[in-house]
């Protein structure tokens, strides 16, 4: 287990998650926000679609530390 | 479960942890304990909150970023097992650490039973003599049944390799992704969503509730000080993971919840007992459903929900087993170090000869999560009991009952952590933070400059509100929460008047003795480093007079 983690294969995996995330997340957003217009209605889809990106940058950000610290 | 034997605990020579968890083991460790709320509280969510599910789980969501971002900073920056009973007991003495132990005591009983019950309810999915309606006594024996199981294999001394933790996660990662994935391209309706928001919407009191059950999605942050202590150089991979593991667990929360209200099902959904039809919210919070709605919102996402059908109820089973497991080991571990700071008797430190394990701590809590279950099994056992509950309080079923008072547990420990922090941030200045909660404000306080948590006030006044919360709308959990405290607060004070020991002061502690040990087996030596020359000058300006 150890050592998958450690591969390049799997830092690839995660950068994959990061993506599939974040255009997730920009898709449910701006879906949401299209649907409701500016209402506090959308708050959640838009909520969600944000933290969704936060959490593909987050896996981003750890894709090129680690690329860096090899 | 136990797909890797690890060595029992030795507990007589009180050894130092192997320090052997790396960044993927601290995720997987608070994954495997936070992830599996969801799929407890998505369906209790769904029935108090209706419309607003998705409000409930955003209010619920954002206090929980906030405790996240607090155990992120107390653990990176005190990395010992103990979890918020340690910066309670650290930050305002021996007193509110005992309360803070105690609630989080609380919760750890609950833990036991609510996720072997809800485990059973998964595995329901697939064999239908175990559903909790239709066969409760079958239910309720398994439930025990697993519970006395789990209670014997820690006795034993028998865990879940992290091996094991890490594959699970892993899968129920990649899973829920997918799930997520194919709900939100070929099945969400954002007019949906509006429209069920709008229609829907529940009332003030059916809000209150629903915001208060939602935090049991978010409990279990007490794993990531856990695995600080185990951790290699925590204080840079704690605020690494955390944020990772706040942010994964925030949105599966707020996915779930907007996709069962605005999820077009793949297929028809099954009428309600009188014939009319129902929306997907509504069948996956009734009682039928409740305790296992991730899976059956799962079989009705589009294309992939005729496999997640066959594979979630079982993914979702050994995630719970491991969460109650939790349950068994962490009570057991919180009384034991609880006990050697004179906060419980020594007799929660007795180890069996044989095993070396905790084996009272594990046999009462164990003890207490069985008199849960009772309780909370019974208005399904017996109709006289049922007419009781529904009489008093307005006829919560079992696992509701187990909600709240995990909901009151989580929120009265997780309140004092904010205040802890606030109260290390001003006394304890000196240990070093590699991670601070964002938005702080700098002032000088006793001749020292501190800066004060913002987050951790916003935080505190959110949990406190669902504390409120739980007291207004759970009946049950309104008696016997405060009940709990009452009577360990009693039992606490009791004990140290018999033992000699300040009653509602605390007793003399070396934290900068503590802290450089910490430090130092950490394998932190530059905090180490820091800490000591902030206590230098610390010392240098009382002696010049200029701090008190």
């Amino acid at each position: 287990m150890k050592r998958m983690v450690r591969s390049e294969g799997y830092a690839r995996a995660r950068l994959a998650n990061a993506l599939v995330f974040a255009a997730l997340g920009a898709v449910v957003g701006y879906r949401t926000l299209a649907a409701a217009g500016p209402s506090w209605l959308a708050l959640p889809g838009c909520v969600l679609g944000l933290a969704m990106i936060a959490l593909g940058y987050v896996r981003w950000r750890d894709y090129l530390a680690a690329r860096r610290a090899r | 479960m136990a797909a890797g034997v690890i060595p029992a605990q030795k507990t007589t020579e009180e050894p130092s942890l192997r320090r052997s968890v790396t960044p993927w083991g601290s995720f997987s460790w608070g994954y495997s304990d936070v992830g599996a709320d969801i799929f407890v509280g998505l369906g209790l969510v769904l029935g108090a909150a209706a419309g607003a599910s998705n409000i409930a789980f955003l209010f619920a969501g954002i206090v929980y970023v906030c405790i996240g971002l607090a155990y992120t900073e107390l653990a990176a920056a005190y990395p010992v097992a103990g979890g918020g009973q340690y910066f309670v007991f650290r930050g305002l003495g021996d007193i509110f650490g005992f309360i803070a132990g105690w609630a989080v005591l609380l919760d750890f009983t609950i833990d036991i039973v609510l996720f072997a019950w809800s485990c059973i309810d998964y595995l329901s999915k697939l064999v239908p003599v175990l559903s909790f309606t239709a066969h409760p006594w079958v239910h309720f024996t398994v439930v025990f049944t697993v519970i006395a199981g789990l209670a014997l294999l820690n006795i034993i001394g028998v865990r879940e390799s992290s091996a094991f933790n890490e594959l699970v996660s892993g899968l129920d990662v990649v899973s829920e992704t997918t799930i997520l994935f194919f709900g939100f391209l070929f099945a969400f309706q954002p007019q949906l969503l509006l429209h069920t928001m709008h229609y829907s919407w529940p009332t003030p009191f059916n809000l209150m509730n629903g915001v208060s059950l939602a935090i049991i999605s978010f409990v279990g942050l007490e794993s990531i000080s856990q695995a600080a202590q185990e951790t290699q150089r925590p204080a840079s991979v704690i605020p690494r993971t955390s944020i990772s593991l706040i942010l994964t667990i925030l949105i599966f929360a707020l996915s779930y919840s907007n996709l069962a209200l605005g999820m077009q099902p793949w297929h028809a959904i099954p009428p309600d007992a009188h014939g009319h039809a129902q929306p997907l919210w509504r069948f996956l919070g009734n009682e039928d459903n409740n305790g296992a709605a991730v899976a059956v919102l799962a079989s009705y996402v589009p294309y992939f929900g005729v496999l997640a059908a066959l594979y979630v109820p079982v993914l979702g089973a050994v995630l719970l087993l491991i969460s109650s497991n939790s349950g068994v080991f962490g009570s057991s571990r919180i009384a034991y170090a609880m006990s050697g700071t004179q906060l419980l008797p020594s007799l929660f430190q007795r180890v069996h000869p044989k095993f070396r394990t905790p084996v009272v701590s594990i046999a009462t809590f164990c003890g207490f999560a069985i008199v849960e279950l009772i309780f909370a099994a019974l208005p399904s056992l017996s109709p006289p009991v049922k007419l009781v509950y529904a009489r008093l309080f307005r006829g919560e079923d079992g696992i509701t009952f187990l909600g709240d008072l995990y909901a009151f547990g989580a929120a009265a420990s997780y309140s004092f952590v904010f205040v802890a922090l606030i109260a290390l941030r001003l006394f304890d200045s000196q240990s070093p933070r590699r991670f601070k909660m964002p938005f702080n404000v700098p002032f000088t306080f006793r001749g020292n400059r501190v800066e004060f948590p913002i987050v951790a006030v916003i935080g505190f006044f959110g949990i406190v509100s669902i504390l409120a919360f739980t007291m207004i709308t759970h009946e049950i959990g309104r008696i016997a929460g405060p009940t709990w405290i009452v009577f360990g607060l009693i039992g606490y004070l009791v004990y140290r008047k018999r033992k000699g020991l300040p009653v509602f002061r605390s007793q003399p502690h070396d934290w900068r003795r503590a802290q450089i040990n910490i430090l130092q087996e950490a394998g932190e030596l530059e905090m180490m480093d820091d800490y000591l020359v902030n206590v230098k000058k610390m010392d240098e300006r009382r002696a010049a007079g200029l701090t008190p």
